[in-house]
């Protein structure tokens, strides 16, 4: 462990101080304070998923060079526009869906679609 | 850059009390109450009394003057087209006043209060909702199809956006571009789209946004279409796919129209109430076009945020549905409209 505190531990902290004062709240800052444990929890399943990595792989792949992430969705999203790419290129499809599914799995694994293409 | 500047600081509106709503009916206000609403737009409950003392139950809705959003339609010709359908015997809040600048409230009107449930998660699941979700189907495609014969000339006057349907997909197309954001799957859908787009002229006046989230529902069935804010113009199959977005099913994906219903069932009732033949791969293309509108609305909304115009967690987070929306695309493109 290189901290006492990791970052997941402060996560789970301010996710535990928000479900303490969420009973004091009303309205719309209740509703505020749930969505904030909502976007904590995104946090969380980012920083052990690494989502990032496994798209600039598959986009890597895909665009047959090596970059940052950045850089490969640019890329591709010029080549998309300009036409030289699409939904017929080899594999496309296949790894923008997996692109997408591991997006999803970091903000939100319970979405119904998520959920259909687990089975 | 100019414009985003100006955006920075919104209008606010008044808040509107008994006293200044009796002002605007002319009659007496008993309560009103705050429904939603934040600082630039707001909805109200109004208990008002009718001249023989009886409950005159009312919605107000306003919103800061010069705050409707680019593209969409100005309030008081939102009330009146409402008016024009509710005319036309479709099933919509009458409206009873349209808001002057001298009432002081901004932009709006107040309308009549219906029963019924307005959140789908509620009438998709519980119990008592089960005869509504089993007549909804017939009832949504009986709307539009009446909606759809409504010819564009009754409209005449009002501020009703229009395009062609190649016209609406380059004016998305920038809109998208304009936030800087690069997503290989919508640059492909967009593509997909551009391939299979017919260029059609508006030939109908289309709802725009009509979806679970904006019916308002009893045990019996559908009382009010609401959220009439985005009418405009269009292909009449744009009112078919758009309820069939996988965004609007709230889970459930079994039943695709707005998830109560099958799309054989809709498309032969809309027929069968006049709407006109239904083109199946139009309707699906408008699916993949309404999933991707989703997506550049939660665009907009995280833009919100990440620009400064309105900074809420709630707006950031919502910037992140477009995984959603992408995971939807993605599926559709893969495996169709299923």
């Amino acid at each position: 462990m290189a901290e006492q505190i990791e970052a997941v531990t402060l996560i789970e902290a301010v996710a535990g101080f928000l479900a303490d004062v969420q009973g004091q709240l009303s309205g719309r800052q209740a509703f505020h304070a749930k969505v904030a444990q909502n976007a904590l929890a995104i946090v969380a399943r980012e920083l052990a998923q690494a989502p990032q990595a496994t798209e600039r792989s598959l986009l890597a792949g895909l665009m047959g060079q090596d970059g940052d992430l950045d850089a490969l969705r640019a890329g591709l999203c010029a080549d998309l526009r300009a036409g030289t790419k699409g939904a017929k290129t080899d594999g496309l499809i296949d790894a923008l869906l997996a692109a997408a599914l591991t997006k999803c799995a970091v903000d939100n694994p319970r979405y119904a679609t998520f959920q259909r293409l687990q089975t | 850059m100019a414009a985003e500047q100006t955006e920075l600081t919104l209008a606010t509106i008044a808040d509107a009390t008994p006293a200044t709503v009796a002002d605007v009916l002319g009659a007496p206000v008993t309560r009103v109450e705050a429904l939603s609403g934040g600082a630039s737009s707001a909805t109200y409950a109004v208990d008002a009394v009718r001249g023989d003392g009886t409950l005159w139950p009312l919605i107000l809705q306003c919103a800061a003057t010069g705050s409707v959003a680019e593209g969409g339609l100005p309030r008081a010709d939102q009330a009146r087209l409402q008016q024009i359908a509710f005319a036309a015997g479709l099933p919509v809040a009458e409206v009873v006043r349209v808001l002057a600048p001298a009432d002081g409230l901004g932009e709006g009107f107040v309308m009549a209060r219906l029963p019924g449930e307005a959140l789908a998660s509620r009438w998709l699941k519980l119990p008592d909702y089960a005869p509504a979700r089993a007549a909804l189907t017939g009832q949504c495609a009986a709307v539009l199809a009446k909606l759809h014969q409504l010819p564009m000339a009754a409209a005449a006057g009002l501020a009703l956006p229009a395009g062609s349907t190649v016209e609406l997909l380059d004016r998305m197309f920038a809109n998208y571009r304009r936030f800087g954001v690069e997503s290989p799957v919508f640059d492909l859908a967009f593509a997909w789209l551009r391939e299979r787009v017919t260029d059609r002229p508006a030939s109908h006046i289309v709802h725009g946004d009509f979806r679970s989230g904006n019916f308002l529902v009893t045990p019996a069935g559908l009382t009010a279409v609401l959220d009439w804010e985005l009418a405009h113009l269009g292909d009449s199959h744009e009112d078919l796919g758009w309820l069939c977005c996988n965004s609007w099913r709230f889970g459930v994906w079994q039943n695709p129209v707005g998830g109560f219903g099958q799309r054989d069932e809709l498309y032969a009732a809309y027929e069968a109430a006049g709407g006109g033949p239904v083109d199946r791969d139009r309707a699906a293309l408008w699916e993949v076009w309404g999933t991707l509108k989703w997506g550049m609305a939660c665009l907009q909304l995280g833009d919100d945020h990440v620009s400064g115009r309105l900074r809420s967690v709630e707006r950031a987070a919502i910037g992140r549905r477009v995984s959603e929306v992408e995971l939807d695309l993605m599926h559709m493109l893969k495996f169709g409209s299923v």
